[in-house]
């Protein structure tokens, strides 16, 4: 017997479900910290951490973050 | 600080206006600034003092890494995300969540400053949408 159509849809929400799931776990797991310049005309530079200008960059922005505080509650 | 081609005005009230916008349509959103073009704060979520100080050392480095002055940086670490951005002669800084969305926030960021650039508050589209209702 055929399954019925609400099934049939259901089992496709939750497979898209499972998949953005699991590809928000992985984004997690394996984006490191970074720090990313845009100039002028669409050019990008990245920045690591464990260069002169790129740890510079970290602190400034840990400056930030710690005068933002954490996120208010509503 | 901001970009030296333009110079834009705009008052402490609507950056005021245009910062509690920007609060109510991020809800990632941790805190943020509003910086005049002389990097004097407009608006701030908190000691506007420290603000000052502290987006004028990021955009210093940022404009140290390179010939020409940077437009936004997005620094990403494990406490959280910094986003800024100069546009129309003044810059917006915002601070949020881990993972929260570059191009919406950078986006949002640069309608912000466009609006308040052009003597808006900011809320652009929304405030057009809000008075036409009204009338």
């Amino acid at each position: 017997m055929p399954p019925k159509p609400h099934r049939v849809l259901l089992d496709r929400v939750s497979g898209y479900a499972d998949e953005a799931a699991a590809y928000m776990r992985r984004r997690r797991a394996f984006r490191r910290p970074f720090a990313r310049l845009y100039y002028g005309g669409g050019r990008a530079e990245d920045h690591a951490g464990d260069t002169e200008l790129g740890g510079e960059l970290f602190v400034a922005a840990g400056r930030l973050i710690e005068l933002a505080g954490k996120r208010p509650k509503p | 600080m901001p970009d030296g081609a333009t110079r834009a005005t705009a008052s402490g009230d609507s950056a005021e206006l245009a910062l509690g916008f920007l609060a109510e349509m991020s809800p990632d959103l941790r805190g943020a600034a509003i910086l005049d073009g002389d990097g004097g704060v407009l608006a701030a979520t908190a000691d506007p003092e420290r603000w000052e100080e502290d987006v004028a050392a990021l955009f210093d480095v940022g404009d140290r890494a390179g010939e020409e002055q940077v437009e936004q940086i997005h620094i990403g670490t494990e406490q959280g995300e910094v986003f800024a951005l100069r546009h129309a002669g003044l810059a917006a800084v915002a601070v949020t969540e881990r993972f929260a969305l570059a191009s919406l926030t950078f986006f949002d960021l640069r309608m912000l400053l466009r609006d308040l650039a052009a003597g808006g508050d900011g809320r652009g589209r929304e405030r057009d949408r809000d008075e036409a209702d009204a009338s």
